[in-house]
């Protein structure tokens, strides 16, 4: 019985002694993984390929409007959504995932809308919806005059914390 | 340790990507649009439409400021996304192109991670040595956790627990650092050392759930260590600081058991095992302790009891080696494959978080278990993936459909329209009007001549000049009377005050008409522009119907000749990931009946013993 003991126990032994970092994947089937690695970078540009022309089609360069949103720290202001509204029609509404907002925080910036208008100038409103300094419910809104000419217009509504008043401040930038 | 190894990964391209160089103080700022909508998605782990972005910002050259941070990010986007061989050859290019050295320092990281996860150590070691000391914090700890990782794997216990010692850890790391280097410790054989970091680890407060399982994983390996030392009662200490709610329970509830036998204490010793098989479970733990307690009973002089636990015992293997059979067979035919559609969630990239359900399918709970571990785990990112490519080609595939019922709309469109518009073009309405500014051009620059104020009259004006005129001739005509004389000095009265109004205002009339007509002269210009544009978006019209025809099949081709290659591979993944269950599940059938064969020997010997002592004999 001796033995059966120092069996289990040896073979227990092993696991808790590995690194508690990931273990690295082992390669069982080298060819499949292969196979997978090329199939991948073929449908990427594939992928690219198609998402090109339905940008060409759907939003031609001489109309194509597009708004991203971008956020600093978050500090002030926790974000939940969005709504914008180009010459009095709203072209977005939305809510945010709290991956969404992580992403944002770290410096990611999102496309919230793209579509096309004619050149000349046009009235963007946007609406900023979440909580506040001290957890109070915020709404605030942003208004601007864009002015679409040739070629694709960026537009980027910016949250930004002010240190100075412990406010957030919003804020819209053409590129 | 997975999503934590993660997210050091993405704080690291975070860095790279954000801020270029941090060493070299640039501002952590997106300069370029296209790059940050490539970071979002990024950071939420959806790599296949991070990497779509990337290619296709690069295409247009829209990231115009980040051109290298994009060249890294490609290459850390790949190997988020498994695709190793291109991360790799694209980081070695990297070195080749570029001499900064704070690049290379990046790069050579990736690379090591890259023959890490390959297991290439030797290979992995000779590049960790070329990067170098990071200032950021967390990458330097992740960068010391990968060196120990790689030591480990060469058998360099020593030298991976000596690279933790001094490694400058944020808040959140250090627990990862010290168990590691506990663990290093321990396997180089400095038990006393391994032992003061684990204990040290194993009683501090733990704020979160992953640092409670972190600190019962430093109890549990410190506790085994130390039974397999001979040191049974500090075993027992460290294995009871394990929670009973955790999930090293079981191995924790058997090692303490064991420490007790070791102590000769086997009445103390079924305390824990009773409690193990009161856990219905079926890991090895809870397996195991099923021979334990007959085992401690029979050391305890219980016959009778041990007996009957073995016999249990026997019932319980033979029952279980059904349940590993049900679901060897349930593999076998498919159920498996079945299960693994549901590991579809519709997201590219990153890890699964929750395992497939399994109700109703039997013995789903060995198969649960086998879709837990690490490597299936490793294996399913493959066959996700490659259920995301199919799924996103087949939307593709859809929408060329619509896009051929685009282009036809629009082409109907143009049928209908461009014959007005050329009957409009044909008036050369553009070109009138050109020449007859350039009319209006030729009398403004005659009328700058002094003698020429009249031109400059406007039609009133002129009206009265000419009658003026007339009235003059006709009396020119007359008698030389006075009444007719008188006449004659009244008109030429008139002439005056109309010539020297005109000519008062010559200066303002002349530049009034010059600003007009140069005011007129951009918007002649555009005009022309657009006629022209106008002309030549007529004429390619239908070419570029043609051309978005011809560009919209080549991509449907594209698509068909993917779809079936990818469903290829992807039934080639699920055979594989049925391979690695199948031998998983043959690895614990063979263990059930090691544990079936031993429990027979043992009940046999038990018999024996009874036999041979007839008086415990019910």
């Amino acid at each position: 019985m001796r033995s059966l003991y120092t069996g289990l126990l040896v073979g227990l032994l092993i696991w808790p002694l590995l690194p508690a970092a990931a273990e690295p994947a082992s390669d069982p089937d080298a060819g499949i993984q292969e196979n997978v690695q090329t199939l991948k970078q073929q449908v990427l540009e594939l992928n690219r390929d198609l998402f090109m022309l339905e940008e060409e089609l759907l939003f031609p360069s001489n109309t194509q409007v597009s708004v991203f949103v971008s956020m600093d720290v978050g500090k002030f202001f926790q974000l939940d959504s969005v709504q914008l509204k180009i010459d009095g029609k709203e072209v977005a509404d939305y809510l945010y995932t709290p991956r969404e907002i992580d992403a944002l925080i770290r410096g990611g910036v999102q496309r919230l809308h793209i579509g096309n208008l004619r050149n000349g100038e046009h009235e963007l409103v946007a609406f900023f919806t979440g909580k506040g300094p001290k957890g109070r419910d915020y709404r605030r809104g942003a208004t601007t005059t864009i002015s679409k000419g040739l070629g694709p217009k960026y537009v980027e509504l910016k949250i930004v914390d002010r240190s100075s008043n412990y406010q957030p401040e919003f804020a819209v930038k053409e590129w | 340790m997975a999503p934590r190894r993660l997210l050091v990964f993405a704080l690291w391209l975070a860095a790279v990507a954000v801020a270029g160089t941090a060493a070299a103080g640039k501002p952590r700022q997106v300069l370029d649009l296209d790059y940050g909508e490539v970071l979002f998605h990024f950071y939420q782990e959806d790599y296949f439409t991070a990497i779509t972005h990337l290619m296709a910002a690069q295409q247009h050259n829209r990231l115009p400021h980040h051109r290298q941070d994009a060249e890294m990010l490609m290459g850390g986007l790949q190997l988020s996304y498994g695709m190793l061989d291109l991360a790799q050859a694209r980081f070695h290019r990297l070195l080749d192109a570029d001499p900064d050295s704070e690049l290379h320092e990046r790069v050579w990281y990736y690379l090591t991670k890259i023959n890490y996860q390959r297991g290439h150590y030797r290979k992995a070691y000779a590049t960790l040595q070329e990067t170098g000391a990071p200032e950021d914090k967390a990458l330097s700890a992740e960068l010391a956790l990968l060196g120990a990782n790689i030591n480990m794997a060469l058998g360099n216990d020593r030298a991976a627990a000596d690279s933790l010692k001094t490694v400058r850890a944020p808040e959140g790391w250090k627990e990862y650092l010290h168990i590691n280097r506990g663990i290093a410790l321990l396997r180089a054989g400095d038990i006393e050392q391994g032992r003061q970091l684990l204990d040290a680890l194993g009683q501090q407060p733990a704020a979160s759930e992953e640092l409670r399982a972190l600190r019962d994983r430093a109890n549990l390996g410190l506790g085994y260590q130390l039974l397999r030392n001979g040191d049974s009662t500090a075993a027992r200490q460290y294995l009871n600081r394990v929670r009973l709610q955790g999930p090293f329970v079981q191995a924790a509830l058997l090692g303490a058991g064991w420490a007790d036998a070791e102590g000769g204490d086997f009445q103390q010793a079924l305390t824990p095992w009773m409690a193990l098989l009161k856990i219905s479970g079926h890991q090895p733990a809870a397996q195991e302790a099923r021979l334990a307690v007959p085992y401690a009973l029979a050391q305890m002089g219980d016959g009778k009891r041990a007996v009957a636990f073995y016999e249990q015992a026997l019932s319980y293997y033979d029952s279980e080696q059904q349940q590993v059979e049900a679901a060897i067979e349930s593999a076998r035919s498919g159920t498996l494959i079945a299960l693994l559609s549901q590991a579809d969630t519709g997201i590219s990239g990153g890890w699964l978080h929750e395992n497939p359900t399994l109700e109703g399918v039997p013995s789903g709970r060995y198969l649960v278990d086998v879709l837990s571990g690490n490597n299936f785990q490793e294996s399913l990112k493959d066959y996700r993936d490659l259920g995301y490519l199919s799924d996103a080609l087949g939307n593709w595939l859809d929408k060329t459909a619509l896009y051929h019922d685009m282009v036809d709309a629009r082409r109907l469109a143009y049928q209908q329209r461009a014959p007005k518009i050329r009957a409009r073009l044909e008036k050369h309405e553009t070109a009138l009007l050109q020449q007859r500014w350039q009319h209006y051009q030729a009398q403004i620059a005659a009328a700058r001549a002094p003698s020429a104020p009249i031109k400059l009259a406007n039609t009133a004006e002129k009206h009265q000049w000419r009658r003026l005129q007339n009235l003059q001739r006709r009396l020119a005509t007359l008698p030389d009377e006075p009444r007719y004389q008188r006449l004659r000095e009244r008109a030429e009265w008139l002439r005056g005050v109309l010539s020297w109004r005109l000519q008062s205002d010559y200066q303002a009339r002349w530049w009034e008409s010059h600003k007009q007509l140069r005011g007129i002269e951009p918007l002649l210009h555009e005009a022309a522009a657009r006629h022209a544009n106008i002309v030549k978006a007529l004429h390619s019209a239908k070419a570029g119907f043609d051309g978005y025809d011809r560009r919209i099949e080549a991509l449907r081709g594209r698509i068909l000749a993917l779809l079936p290659r990818i469903e290829a591979a992807r039934g080639a993944s699920g055979q594989h990931l049925q391979r690695l269950a199948l031998g998983e599940l043959e690895t614990r059938k063979q263990r059930l009946s090691s544990y079936r064969s031993q429990a027979r020997f043992a009940l046999a010997r038990s018999y024996d013993q009874l036999a041979r002592n007839p008086q415990v004999l019910p």
